[in-house]
């Protein structure tokens, strides 16, 4: 800068700062993910924490879907303007922790005087973003799946509740079509890749891929195409050929049929209850997900997102934040934005706060996630997924599995060409990250 | 040096004596001796700079959109890399090995093949009929015309968005009607389905761009011919299949291309928006997979060798449609 400008640079901020009077606020940005009714409660959270202080401000932009925030996030970070805090879904745990771009919320936590108490966390959230003990991301929005259903329809047709196996509920969908009480007893979840295989092979206690689900080393493989999973996608394939289960397609969103009354069950996230509460203008309900008989359910597992502090930056803005991890991970935040949003509290003081507030009595089914997540002893098919390039597997395995709703081909075939697609991923993925974790 | 507000033009001595130069081009024309010639050599300029700058920002906007990225995907196609370029390898033609090996990658592009023939065979054969129709209605052909034009200015993602609602096989009011005749529409679990709106949506998108062009060249037909035919008897449709037709040849063949073109490579929003790319493939055209693989997906590597095929599959289309197909087009009234 030439000394002239330099010299009036300086002077505008001293003319600025004399007017405002106030030392500027380190300014932080924030890239997420939530649109809508969750966009608008990301906004009110980090209003919050910039009102409770004066010397760091968050600005969170939402820059479209998880897919579109983590290129735009690549896209920032290789043109070197990357923000502080991006919010990336758990699917891209492996491909964050690999990206040399993060700095661990753990170690910046440590650094900054604010060490992090993991075992505050609750665990299915630890055992997810945590290498070693080590907070990889800051978790953020948290859920599982439940299941929701329309109380009058199961009334209409003669249930109390669905049954807490497949082998009740699936009669009871059966006769809810052929009653005629919906001709849509069940609406297929855009992300059913998690909660109808995922998080079905974590309840039954089953192995999705070798080395405990990738969590033991990146020579991890598909096994998912073996056993009970095999017979889920066949189940699947049932109440899809049969009209049970309807298939929403592009232009409306799958819980949009629920909350219209006009599907009488959906799988779907917990943090569904944002949505189901607006529109719903029925008698609805949640219950846990549906299992095995004979099985004792294990814990089903997250999905989500957590934010991830990007490398890069000063010194004063990892104190900001660090400040508003801080803030996040307090009590009184976390019993706010699980109320408000739906989904699950991350650390279990704000679980007890909440319970002893009575919030579930008023609202028992925003337990279910909470209970479900938490219960029994998680065993090494619930303790998450570790997948490398994990978007990509997810999108072979959904085309394979919809290739064999479609009859195009056999449901073990299709099975096998989705272990095997994603298998090759697997490898190449083992092949860059070579002596990673 | 003559005034600059000067009007003084001289006449260009060769190539048409009405082409009358003013000022900065007399200038650039001219040469020393004051001689102008016809045609713009490189010696009528007389150094590099003023040439270079009238070049210039076509040239920039050319190195930024289309070279830059072209050499940035050719050395990305060789490679294995991390999103985020922490760890990148060379890996020769791996990448294009793992694209011709896969099954997913050869029913794409029979989905292309597929899905722009039809687009192609579908929008130009509408556009025709209407240019055809509207030439031969009097009364509020320019409301019909209009009419007609509008869908041009429709954005691609909102045309497909409204395709996929009225035909959602759900809450859809076009697939409620389908159903009610007893066709078990259903685009979710159908690939021809799915695949027959992705080619109703692109034609209905891209008919308006047809037409226009079609209205334009049926009208240069000369009115003398068109006349003389219906004076030895022949009927509107003869006439328009005797003489109108192979009379805009040249316009067809133009269209031939741009709608291959247009199929290949601007189809991706309304693919996005009606199917996205789904149900297991069925519409996944190779314009689509390469967004998919590149941007939601992050393999770039394969992504960049699908883009460098593609690249090839464009000029050998262009080369291949202008080498044979033309030689059967009459240009000659």
């Amino acid at each position: 800068m030439r000394p002239f400008y330099g010299a009036l640079a300086g002077a505008g901020a001293l003319l600025l700062a004399g007017l405002s009077s106030v030392q500027a606020a380190t300014e932080i940005e924030f890239w997420h993910a939530m649109s809508g009714a969750l966009g608008e409660r990301v906004d009110e959270v980090v209003k919050k924490f910039n009102d409770s202080q004066k010397d760091y401000v968050v600005k969170a932009i939402a820059k479209g879907n998880y897919d579109e925030v983590l290129n735009g996030t690549i896209a920032a970070y290789r043109a070197k303007r990357q923000p502080e805090i991006v919010q990336s879904n758990e699917r891209s745990f492996l491909t964050m922790v690999n990206s040399g771009a993060i700095v661990s919320t753990s170690e910046l936590m440590a650094q900054q005087g604010r060490p992090v108490d993991v075992s505050k966390f609750i665990a299915p959230v630890v055992s997810y973003f945590a290498i070693d003990g080590k907070l990889q991301a800051m978790p953020f929005n948290s859920s599982t799946p439940i299941l929701f259903y329309n109380r009058d329809h199961f009334k209409a047709a003669g249930f109390d509740k669905p049954g807490a196996t497949w082998q009740e509920l699936e009669p009871q969908l059966d006769a809810i079509k052929a009653k005629g009480v919906s001709k849509c007893a069940m609406v297929l979840p855009g992300d059913y890749e998690w909660s109808f295989l995922e998080n079905y092979s974590a309840v039954n206690d089953i192995p999705y891929a070798t080395k405990r689900n990738g969590m033991d080393g990146l020579d991890t493989s598909f096994v998912f195409n073996k056993g009970k999973l095999v017979g889920q996608v066949e189940r699947m394939k049932r109440l899809v050929s049969s009209g049970v289960m309807q298939l929403a397609g592009q232009g409306i969103i799958p819980i949009q049929l629920f909350t219209s009354g006009e599907c009488s069950t959906i799988i779907a996230s917990t943090a569904s209850h944002a949505a189901v509460v607006a529109a719903a203008k029925f008698d609805w309900s949640a219950a846990e997900l549906p299992y095995e008989q004979g099985v004792t359910p294990k814990n089903s597992v997250i999905g989500g997102a957590a934010l991830w502090t990007l490398k890069g930056h000063t010194p004063e803005k990892y104190k900001a934040i660090a400040a508003f991890y801080d803030f996040l991970a307090k009590t009184d935040t976390q019993v706010w934005w699980h109320q408000a949003t739906g989904y699950v509290p991350v650390t279990t003081a704000a679980y007890d706060a909440a319970k002893a507030q009575g919030y579930y009595q008023k609202n028992p089914t925003r337990e279910i996630a909470v209970v479900q997540l938490m219960r029994g002893t998680p065993s090494d098919n619930s303790l998450g997924f570790r997948i490398g390039n994990s978007n990509q597997i997810n999108v072979a395995i959904m085309e394979e599995v919809s290739a064999a709703f479609l009859g195009k081909k056999p449901v073990q075939q299709a099975l096998d060409d989705a272990v095997g697609r994603g298998n090759e991923v697997l490898r190449r993925y083992e092949q860059l990250n070579a002596g990673k974790k | 040096m003559p005034a600059r507000n000067s009007t003084a033009a001289l006449p260009v001595a060769a190539g048409g004596g009405a082409l009358r130069l003013r000022w900065p081009f007399r200038r650039l024309l001219l040469k020393g001796d004051g001689q102008a010639e016809s045609g713009l050599k490189r010696a009528h300029f007389r150094d590099w700079r003023l040439p270079f700058w009238l070049l210039a920002p076509q040239l920039f906007i050319l190195l930024l959109f289309f070279f830059i990225p072209s050499i940035r995907a050719l050395i990305q196609a060789f490679q294995l890399t991390d999103p985020f370029g922490a760890t990148t390898q060379w890996v020769g033609f791996q990448n294009f090995e793992r694209l011709f090996r896969s099954g997913v990658y050869w029913s794409s592009a029979q989905v292309t093949l597929i899905f722009t023939i039809a687009q192609n065979v579908l929008t130009l054969s509408l556009a025709l009929l209407l240019a055809f129709a509207s030439n031969h209605i009097l009364r509020g052909r320019g409301v019909y015309r209009t009419v007609l034009l509008l869908p041009y200015a429709i954005a691609p993602a909102i045309a497909g968005i409204m395709l996929a609602f009225l035909f959602n096989p759900r809450v859809g009011p076009v697939a409620h009607m389908l159903q009610g005749i007893g066709f078990d529409w259903d685009p979710n679990r159908n690939s021809w389905h799915a695949l027959s709106l992705i080619v109703m949506a692109s034609s209905w998108k891209h008919i308006c761009y047809n037409y226009i062009f079609l209205v334009a060249a049926l009208l240069s037909v000369p009115q003398s011919i068109l006349e003389s035919a219906y004076l030895d008897g022949a009927g509107p449709i003869q006439r328009f299949l005797r003489i109108s037709l192979p009379m805009i040849t040249p316009t067809l063949f133009f269209l031939i291309v741009i709608n291959f073109v247009y199929g290949l490579f601007e189809t991706f929003a309304i693919v996005d928006a009606t199917t996205r790319g789904g149900p297991a493939g069925a519409t996944s055209i190779l314009v689509y997979k390469v967004y998919q693989d590149g941007f939601v997906t992050l393999d770039l590597g394969s992504s960049a060798a699908q883009s460098v095929v593609l690249m090839a599959l464009a000029l050998f289309l262009t080369f291949a449609q202008f080498r044979f197909v033309e030689r059967r087009v009459n240009y000659s009234v």
